[in-house]
């Protein structure tokens, strides 16, 4: 299981690791008991700063997707972590749509577009 | 039957080392260059028509310093046996890997910093993958391999006779040292193209584990059969053995230094195969770091330079003593 970093993203690299991760994870691609290489691993692997890849494993433990066990590593905890507020599940999307609104598309296209990429999810989730 | 003494050990060593290096040399390193194929040197990627241009110089020079390195490693051989000097045969053969090993690290280091100046940028894949080191290592065969270094070292002490202690200790250091580098090998790796992820991925576990199967065999467990042999033939028989003990440390030390050419051989034709057609390390950038070809595992380089340091000093210290 591969989780790819693009040359022309924008995000820091921490936040590249943790949106994939979630990524696998809303796919079913990493289900819940998996564990996720160590922090040296992926730093090595990749070639970035322990602290990196540290911040980004921290900020998934954070939010519960991930429980991290000394010995074991990171262990995949969960696809519903604990509960957020509903007006902080949404912000995410809120700032997706409006970067979507100020790219130019209409609405019907924006529709279109989260329809086509939560089928793509659902479906990648449901091969599993 | 006769007894194998200093000497034909000796000579039977330059007998196993000498066909692997023209083996090496045919098959191997003379095309060395072009084993990513014709659009990279030394895998670094070149613009096409580079072959037709400055690459024939290039191509040259690389000829050029393996010739050398072999001229000069042949008439060091041609002194051993034309003044019949054969306990030089271990200085000689470790003096070659000595010069040989910086020379090829160097004419790389040379090439990248003269060929590839910007290496493209490309997306990278990360294998969320587990690497343990009990996948890679079996913790039995090196605690056995600890054991026998021990039993050597108690039958050579306590032989009561007198045994060169410097080729013991040159054996366990090249031996004990390998274990180390196989955990530094675990954790080593390079970056993954994003571009066939999978084969890159593939290739790097298979190289992973042919890297350690082969030092395990020639560095840890060829050097441990000799050290066991000879302290064995020490400490547990007569003065004058029966040939036949000698024979068998021979045979047997013959043996696993024939299975390690297999492998590497066999291991390097697979490498071949299944990297031929992949984008070599090196030869591009991830978007936050420099192109890297020998890994990113900092623990690999401290340990090489620390074993291959310690066998350096080893192998100068009767030169520096025979000097002063």
């Amino acid at each position: 299981m591969f989780l790819t970093l693009q040359d022309n993203d924008k995000r820091p690299i921490y936040q590249q690791i943790t949106d994939g991760i979630k990524d696998l994870i809303a796919r079913g691609e990493l289900r819940e008991g998996m564990t996720l290489p160590s922090v040296r691993q992926v730093a090595g692997d990749l070639g970035v700063n322990l602290n990196t890849v540290a911040v980004a494993y921290r900020q998934l433990q954070d939010e519960g997707f991930v429980t991290v066990r000394h010995g074991t590593g990171a262990v995949i905890s969960s696809r519903s972590p604990h509960p957020m507020e509903q007006a902080e599940l949404y912000k995410p999307l809120r700032t997706a749509l409006t970067q979507l609104v100020l790219s130019g598309l209409t609405g019907r296209e924006i529709v279109e577009t989260v329809r086509e990429q939560l089928a793509q999810l659902q479906q990648k989730g449901s091969t599993r | 039957m006769s007894t194998p003494n200093a000497v034909g050990m000796d000579i039977f060593t330059i007998c196993l080392i000498v066909p692997v290096l023209v083996y090496a040399l045919v098959k191997q390193l003379w095309n060395l260059p072009l084993q990513n194929g014709p659009g990279y040197f030394m895998g670094v990627e070149v613009p096409a028509g580079f072959y037709d241009g400055s690459g024939k110089s290039w191509m040259a020079g690389f000829h050029a310093m393996v010739a050398a390195l072999y001229g000069v490693c042949g008439a060091g051989l041609a002194a051993i046996v034309a003044t019949r000097r054969w306990e030089m045969t271990p200085t000689w053969a470790g003096g070659f890997a000595l010069v040989f090993v910086p020379a090829m690290f160097g004419f790389h280091a040379w090439t990248r910093h003269k060929l590839s100046v910007d290496p493209p940028v490309r997306p990278v894949a990360l294998a969320l993958t587990t690497r343990r080191y009990s996948d890679y290592i079996s913790w039995p065969m090196e605690a056995l391999a600890v054991a026998l270094v021990g039993l050597s070292w108690w039958l050579l002490l306590h032989g009561g006779r007198h045994f060169d202690w410097r080729s013991a200790l040159l054996m366990s250091w090249v031996a004990l040292g390998v274990i180390p580098g196989k955990m530094a090998m675990v954790r080593m790796s390079w970056p993954l193209p994003a571009e066939r992820a999978e084969e890159h991925f593939r290739l790097q576990e298979v190289s992973r584990r042919f890297w350690m199967r082969l030092s395990g065999i020639i560095f840890e467990w060829y050097m441990l059969v000799i050290l066991l042999g000879v302290a064995v033939l020490h400490g547990l028989l007569p003065v004058h053995p029966a040939a036949v003990w000698r024979w068998l440390v021979v045979g047997s030390g013959f043996a696993v230094w024939g299975y390690g050419m297999i492998v590497m051989f066999g291991g390097m034709r697979q490498m071949k195969a299944m990297g031929g057609d992949l984008r070599p390390a090196g030869s591009w950038k991830t978007p936050f770091g420099r192109a890297s070809c020998f890994g990113t595992g900092r623990a690999f380089l401290v340990w090489f330079a620390i074993w291959f340091g310690g066998i350096l000093a080893f192998n100068l210290y009767p030169l520096c003593k025979a000097w002063l």
